[in-house]
């Protein structure tokens, strides 16, 4: 068996020192870099950082188990309202309430709101995360405990404080923060695509009777990944609340719950780093759009969409990776 | 021992009673076909025995526990294993990656979340056997839709085998087959071990005749005959309505 194993499992010694190279320019232009840029652009990286983590945990949901939510923006502004609420009525910024807290109201919105949504799936399970999500954008545009007077939505946040007396986070130190939560919160997702749980949600998405039949709970396992990944949107949904000082209404919308999907099909659905790829494009031509062309992004986006679909179908992350196998193996020794 | 009891079960779709008030058992090890014209009920009554359909009326049996409410994926943990008509392999996943899903579905560790599926060490080397022995091995790699027609059915078959079922149904295994597939189909089936009971629905005579140590004869929904081949074979009714008045093949005969 040992002998067997190791032939399964080897890789080609050329692709580790590539993965080195790359982790190591990885690490470098996310780790070091922003230290130095303009704190415009550190809140830009910021935001990116948030959106992909938001994304990759949707991910889960879309690309793993292949059911389209239009929702998650509900949970993700769910997670951002609680930090706003927090601040806005009890003056508490402080980290190590406001996180826990938020993450559980979104845990605990999508425990209930799985079970009404999981009674579906396709295009179904699309309209009603939709109209859930609604739902909740409706609480709080019409809720007067939830909206700073003379607004919608909620004004003046902070970032957060850590209860360290005197020290309080700096723009570039909140986006260290981030980034160490982004980077373990993508290893955990990774874990859990790699075990047998996350390739049984493959196998759910390609072909949910067949894993009844082998003993599969699917409707369990559904339940269980439509929370997961909420998980991973209510972090995104705090961090994004610190970060942007404002949340308002269109945060649980459907025009944010359109965004991690769209960062996961032009990434590349239902790889890993695909959503990262995603989010990198959206946020940073946003940025330029933005500095162009401001009142166009929507076209932009949507001319993205479409050469995306047109061009690079599987999403441009796999497009990358395909062409950077090729670059690495010209004369075709690797397979696709 | 009765492997498998069903008791006057009926299913309604609107007015259709496409199973009708069934009745009968399997003792274990048996090998049972159950035949009939297209739209007799065949694969209704095998989506019951399996759970995909609830019936209307009647109770289902295994291993005297009462199964008739439990989900599929229940039965299949109480040991009922299944080939469907149209091959449900997972066609976007390898080879390797179905074999290993199969194994995994009964087993308690199949929800865990933070353990990589290749650490698995013990269930990987039975993938490993598990593929060696059908012969696919060199192709654990390819996507499933890569492989051809009947290396999918071999497959399907083998992989039901190793969650090493009390109970097989096997709907349609010859479809779409070769010849020479069939007579590998029917030697995989004439060798399993004698306590696996296993219920084929077929159309193909020769695996039929070849394997089944008892026939029942469905036709629209209702039981029209049971018996050995032989018995079977020279029924009336069943020359009438399955295999037509005038011209019927003595396949018995042939043997």
């Amino acid at each position: 068996m040992g002998a067997i194993d190791q032939e399964a499992l080897a890789r080609p010694r050329q692709e580790k020192w590539i993965s080195v190279v790359a982790y190591g320019i990885a690490v470098i232009v996310v780790g070091i870099l922003p230290a130095f840029l303009s704190s415009y652009i550190q809140g830009v990286i910021t935001r990116f950082l948030i959106f992909a983590l938001f994304s990759v945990g949707y991910n889960v949901v879309f690309g793993y188990l292949g059911l389209p939510s239009l929702g998650h923006a509900a949970y993700f502004g769910a997670g951002g309202y609680v930090i706003a609420v927090l601040k806005m009525h009890y003056d508490i910024d402080l980290f190590w309430v406001g996180a826990p807290l938020g993450i559980l109201m979104a845990t605990f919105i999508a425990a209930m709101f799985g079970i009404l949504a999981l009674r579906v799936s396709g295009i179904y399970f699309l309209l009603v995360t939709f109209a859930l999500g609604q739902l909740l954008y409706s609480v709080a545009w019409n809720v007067k405990w939830l909206n700073t007077p003379g607004m919608q939505g909620i004004a003046g946040l902070s970032l957060p404080s850590f209860g360290t007396g005197g020290w309080t986070l700096d723009p570039i130190s909140f986006y260290y923060l981030v980034l160490v939560i982004t980077v373990i919160c993508i290893y955990l997702i990774r874990k859990i695509a790699n075990s047998p749980f996350g390739h049984a949600l493959i196998g759910i998405r390609e072909g949910e009777g067949r894993m009844r039949t082998l003993g599969y709970n699917t409707w369990l396992y559904k339940y269980f990944a439509f929370v997961i990944s909420v998980i991973f949107s209510g972090v995104a949904g705090v961090l994004f609340g610190y970060y942007n000082y404002v949340i308002s209404p269109t945060h649980l919308g459907v025009g944010t719950s359109f965004l991690p999907m769209c960062m996961c099909i032009i990434g590349g659905t239902g790889t890993l780093l695909g959503p990262v790829i995603g989010a990198a494009l959206i946020i940073f031509v946003e940025l330029f759009a933005s500095i162009m062309t401001p009142e166009r992004w929507p076209l932009t986006l949507g001319g993205l969409f479409v050469l995306t679909i047109m061009f690079a179908r599987e999403g441009v992350g796999v497009y990358l990776a395909k062409l950077w196998n090729k670059m690495s193996h010209p004369y075709g020794s690797i397979k696709s | 021992m009765e492997a498998l009891r069903v008791e006057d079960l009926s299913i309604n779709f609107g007015g259709v009673k496409a199973v009708n008030n069934v009745s009968f058992s399997v003792e274990v090890g048996k090998r049972l076909a159950i035949i009939g014209p297209n739209g007799a009920g065949k694969t209704t009554l095998f989506n019951l025995i399996n759970g995909q359909l609830s019936p209307t009326a009647g109770r289902i049996l295994f291993f005297d526990q009462d199964v008739t409410d439990l989900p599929t994926h229940r039965r299949a943990h109480l040991g009922q294993a299944r080939a469907f008509q149209l091959i449900s392999l997972l066609q976007n996943l390898t080879v390797l990656e179905n074999t290993l899903l199969t194994l995994h579905g009964t087993k308690p560790h199949r929800f865990k979340m933070f353990r990589q599926i290749r650490d698995f060490k013990e269930v990987f080397g039975q993938a490993v056997d598990e593929l060696k022995k059908v012969g696919l091995w060199e192709k654990r790699d390819e996507l499933v839709q890569n492989l051809s027609y009947g290396e999918q059915r071999r497959l399907e078959i083998y992989l039901g085998l190793c969650m090493q079922p009390k109970l097989l149904l096997l709907d349609e295994p010859s479809a779409g087959s070769t010849k020479e597939e069939c007579t590998d189909i029917i030697g995989i089936i004439k060798n399993l071990e004698s306590d696996i009971t296993v219920l084929i629905v077929d159309h193909d005579m020769d695996m039929v005749f070849g394997l089944a140590e008892r026939i029942i004869v469905l036709h629209y929904g209702e039981i029209i005959a049971d018996g050995t081949p032989e018995e079977v074979q020279t029924d009336q009714r069943v020359r009438e309505i399955y295999m037509g008045v005038e011209e019927c093949i003595d396949y018995a005969s042939d043997r």
